[in-house]
């Protein structure tokens, strides 16, 4: 019996995340349970504000989906608060491309249709450490990962990316002149990489210490080679083009066997077929996925047809062969992943074939690319969701990490608010959108829906100039300057407001060693920015007016460069706190312009960060659900902290899935800590006893028909509230008013490419 | 040999006929071997035979007109000398009139290059100024040059090939085009390719609403779909319904008062 299944209600569970409040007052109630999961992970799940859907109110038209809901009163037990809830966030990622799995340094290595590279650690809890953002004009088709952790991409501008790793930027591109590049692979030794263009050549370079260099062309095909794949000895390959499969032998460069592929199995079509994926294994065999929907294994010695399955109605499109070569999977256009094992015949007997053995349905749409692990399987297409699922033969330890996982939201914080003016700034990958929220003078009572006097306004659309994607954005607590910075450039507006209207002036001639910033912050008082550069390097900008004046600049400490990720302030403006990727968070006295303290490193990447307003406590949550309170004036963890780590957290709070993106504090309330994931917001109260295992760890209410004796026996410190999901963003704007961010999954699947077409019984 | 027709034997001019048929005998004989070698001249060979006729009927009349055989051809060949003429006149007409279009063309075309000096300012100065180029970007005017300069500092220099202008009044730069306007176009060739091969005719795709609404018809209750409203529909009825409210509200209110 899978783990997933002993674990049901209680708190932070994967999978749970059901729109249950689908809540568009026009549409038929809640939506039906999840499509691709199976069965017995479905959960009903517990909401506590049961209130009906009043004066919601559907806004715009078109494109512009989403809805205001305004004012539900929720309690936490931690007090009354007004919430807001925004469902005007367009956000719609972008499908996955490719992916590429490294075995040495058990990293995943992403790239989507608009050309972004992320970097997961799966090991760090399938956190996204790292990315490179996207280009217009860049549209990658291969990712491989070379010897000495090398990553390269290659694409349709015809060109062969190498990305540093260190520095998070791109060291450079090489035109491989044979126009679009379909397919690239990495030898088995790492020292060589053959790409596979649309003129039919396909063309092998030499990977130098610090570059590539293009050795010599194969013989030219007729058509574009789609697919290709390394002998493990490195001394043939096997190339996939339309409607046949050539072998090439690696030291003469020459075609050895073209082997055609049929049009359809056993059938005639009008339609070419692609044969979007080989693998060579190293007994000779070629393996081939083609649009037809066969899997098809030919001897590469004869050059001839072994075996033929036929295995889907659309297309497969993607293969991934193990590194022990008894497994492989498979992706085709109707989201199933097909795993294929090496069984023996019958028990006693060495003679072995090969056999499908599971199917898995988690997607919706095409599974564009698939990645084999030693123990798990990775799939991800232009559903846009990166599923990883771990074998259970291959698992040793059958705990909680055996369960699927599943990467749909960012483990970024794509929105910053402006407490002030009650301001909202949603980063897009081209474009910035400004809204103000709307407001409310009515009342009510805990679970109602509260009408809107006045409704959430779009106040600014601001497109970026260029193709470049947008790195990060960041508008200033006050709302007078929002800043955001692309790859080559940085941007610095000034807003003026007035009656209502809104005025934007650009603040021209920025530096531009401020440009490929990856984070950017303002101080609590508007008057500096804090710019953390991939180059290490951290930078104070002191504004005033309409210009702004470079203070001071934080150098790397040692030698290396490395990029810094996440950047927290004090609302006294006094310390400044910076996480890199490895080292440990350093804390930086800004009056002084000094380091005053490193906090230790942790194995783990930092997810969030936040300081405390009157403590000066920093706040630190990492990759795998720790919580940390250090204590800056005193430079050490506090009590509290240290209380917290020896007693260890509640399994399930370990065993939540999404990172936790965002820290924020009550201003009144020195003992809470207000943190969000995907999936549930918590405010952690440090006055009241911590949870130990044996309690539940998400009690929404405690019974009022109780006495208080049991009601003070099962409060623990942990006030989680699962109300609002799947939630992007959640702060707190004044005492008495949160604001949170939804982005409802149907919403991002009815904006995705059209799907294979499915014929059901019945319908 | 040739079989000659027997002819009517002529009377008075008889004598003169005489001698001259001797020669249109030795004609006939000629046209003979002209119509053996292939020339088409036998209209021209019959001609003379039928005026011959024609010229016994009426020989009383008029003189008979004597159209011998090499007067015939000789008009013939005139004939032909007058058109293979026209032709190579009307031939000629036609190129001169080409050679003058193309000049003219031409010259539009040197009239909207820039001017000469320009020219070879630039030529000359692409040969010593390639390697100059980071150090040069400050001096030209940044806002006439887009990102791709930039960006092309760091990387991509290799194929677009830049060239900074000596001139100190003048600040722009010359890209050649040719180079970015191959790619592009084989990029969305190569993206037409991969759209029309999973999107394109002949692959079997439906709608995400139809997609995601199988389920509601699967229910035991059945549901409607999930995108059951069309809420892009009517969009100008409904905004002019909505003014139009606003201005008999506003009416309203006013005649109340």
């Amino acid at each position: 019996m899978p783990p997933a299944r002993g674990l049901t209600c209680n708190g932070g569970r994967r999978a749970r995340r059901r729109a249950a409040n689908g809540r568009q007052p026009n549409l038929p109630p809640p939506s039906p349970p999840p499509r691709a999961l199976p069965a017995h992970f479905r959960l009903c799940a517990r909401s506590t504000s049961g209130a009906e859907p009043e004066s919601a109110r559907a806004r715009g038209a078109g494109a512009e989906r989403g809805e205001r809901r305004e004012g539900e009163r929720a309690v936490t037990g931690m007090g009354e608060f007004k919430v807001h809830r925004v469902r005007f966030f367009n956000y719609v990622p972008s499908g996955i491309r490719c992916v590429a799995y490294n075995n040495q340094s058990n990293r995943l290595a992403v790239s989507r249709t608009d050309g972004t590279v992320e970097v997961y650690n799966l090991s760090a809890n399938y956190f996204q450490e790292k990315f490179f953002p996207g280009h217009e004009s860049r549209a990658t088709e291969a990712l491989c990962w070379a010897e000495g952790q090398r990553l390269f991409s290659a694409g349709l501008n015809g060109e062969i990316m190498e990305y540093d790793l260190q520095a998070l930027n791109i060291k450079y591109a090489v035109d491989a002149f044979g126009g679009p590049i379909w397919s690239m692979a990495a030898s088995p030794s790492g020292s060589q990489l053959l790409v596979g263009c649309e003129d039919g050549s396909v063309k092998l370079f030499q990977i130098t210490p610090d570059k590539i260099q293009f050795e010599r062309n194969f013989d030219r095909q007729k058509s574009r080679i789609l697919s290709l794949s390394w002998h493990p000895s490195g001394t043939h390959i096997a190339a996939g083009s339309i409607d046949y499969i050539s072998v090439f032998d690696v030291k003469s460069g020459s075609a050895v066997h073209k082997m055609i592929v049929d049009r359809q199995h056993m059938g005639v079509s009008k339609r070419k077929c692609i044969v979007w994926g080989v693998a060579f294994l190293s007994d000779g065999t070629v393996i081939s996925v083609d649009s037809a929907g066969k899997v098809q294994f030919w001897d590469s010695a004869t050059g001839t047809l072994v075996k033929s399955h036929l295995i889907a109605n659309a297309d497969v499109q993607s293969i991934a062969v193990a590194e022990q070569e008894d497994s492989f999977v498979v992706g085709t256009a109707e989201g199933t992943v097909f795993h294929f094992q090496l069984v023996p015949v019958t028990s006693n007997s060495s003679e072995k074939q090969w056999v499908r053995t599971k199917p898995f349905q988690h997607h919706t749409h095409d599974v564009r690319t698939v990645a084999h692990s030693p123990t798990a399987l990775i799939s991800g297409g232009t559903d846009t969701h990166l599923v990883i699922r771990p074998l259970m033969e291959k698992v040793e330890v059958k705990n909680y990490d055996a369960a699927l996982r599943k990467i749909t939201f960012p483990h970024r914080r794509l929105i910053s608010c402006s407490k002030k003016r009650q301001l909202l700034l949603f980063q897009f990958a081209h474009h910035l959108e400004l809204w103000r929220l709307g407001s409310t003078v009515a009342t009510g009572k805990n679970g109602d829906t509260l009408p809107l006097s006045k409704n959430a306004d779009h106040l600014l659309h601001l497109k970026t100039k260029g193709p470049e994607n947008i790195i990060c954005s960041c508008i200033s607590p006050c709302g007078s300057w929002i800043a955001y910075s692309t790859v080559s450039r940085f941007f610095l507006y000034r807003l003026n407001y007035e009656h209502d209207n809104i005025s934007l002036k650009r603040v021209s001639k920025m530096p531009p060693f401020l440009r490929c910033a990856l984070q950017i912050l303002f101080s609590e008082d508007s008057t500096k920015l804090f710019v953390a550069s991939n180059q290490g390097a951290l930078h104070i900008v002191q504004l005033s007016g309409g210009s702004f004046k470079h203070l001071h600049v934080f150098q790397p400490q040692s030698g290396t460069v490395e990029a810094m990720c996440l950047l927290a302030v004090s609302s006294d403006g006094n310390w400044l706190a910076a996480s890199g990727t490895s080292a440990g968070v350093h804390v930086y006295n800004v009056k002084q312009l000094k380091l005053h303290c490193t906090v230790p490193a942790y194995n783990f990447p930092v997810t969030a960060m936040a300081i405390a307003p009157n403590t000066n406590n920093l706040v630190i949550a990492h990759s795998d659900q720790q919580v940390f309170e250090y204590s800056i004036p005193d430079k050490q963890y506090t009590d509290w902290s240290r209380t917290v780590q020896k007693q260890g957290f509640h399994h399930l709070w370990l065993q939540r899935d999404t990172p936790i993106t965002h820290i924020s504090f009550h201003p009144k309330r020195p003992m809470h800590i207000l943190l969000h994931d995907a999936y549930m917001f918590c405010i952690i109260d440090k006055s009241l006893p911590l949870p130990n295992d044996k309690t539940l760890l998400y009690n929404p209410f405690p019974p009022t028909n109780e006495s208080d004796v049991v009601r003070r026996r099962t409060a623990h410190a942990f006030k989680i509230s699962k109300i609002y999901k799947p939630l992007l963003f959640m702060d707190l704007l004044d005492e008495g008013t949160l604001v949170a961010v939804e982005r409802p999954l149907d919403d991002i699947i009815a904006q995705l490419p059209p799907p294979i077409k499915k014929k059901k019984f019945g319908t | 040999m040739v079989q000659l027709r027997p002819r009517a034997s002529r009377a008075p001019a008889s004598a003169e006929a005489m001698v001259d048929e001797g020669q249109p005998a030795s004609e006939e004989e000629e046209a003979e071997h002209g119509l053996l070698l292939g020339q088409p001249s036998s209209g021209a060979a019959a001609e003379p035979l039928e005026e011959d006729e024609e010229g016994d009927d009426e020989f009383d009349d008029e003189a008979p007109e004597e159209l011998t055989f090499a007067s015939a051809q000789a008009e013939a060949r005139e004939e032909e000398r007058r058109v293979r003429e026209t032709v190579r006149r009307d031939k000629t007409l036609l190129k001169e009139k080409r050679k003058r279009r193309e000049e003219l063309f031409i010259e539009q075309k040197k009239r909207k290059l820039l001017p000469d000096t320009i020219l070879e300012k630039l030529t000359t100065a692409s040969q010593t100024n390639v390697k100059k180029l980071p150090g040069k970007v400050k001096e030209v005017n940044l806002e006439k040059k887009n990102e791709d300069c930039e960006k092309g500092n760091e990387s991509k220099k290799v194929k677009v090939q830049k060239v900074q202008s000596v001139s100190q009044n003048k600040s722009y730069l010359a890209v050649r085009l040719k180079d970015q306007d191959l790619k592009d176009s084989r990029q969305q060739a190569a993206q037409a390719f991969i759209h029309n091969s999973l999107y394109g005719p002949g692959t079997n795709r439906t709608t995400v609403n139809k997609f995601l609404s199988l389920a509601n018809k699967r229910l035991p209750v059945k549901k409607a779909a999930v995108q059951f409203l069309n809420n892009a529909w009517g969009i100008q009825k409904k905004q002019n319904a909505k003014r139009f409210k606003r201005r008999w509200m506003v009416r309203k209110m006013k005649t109340k008062k």
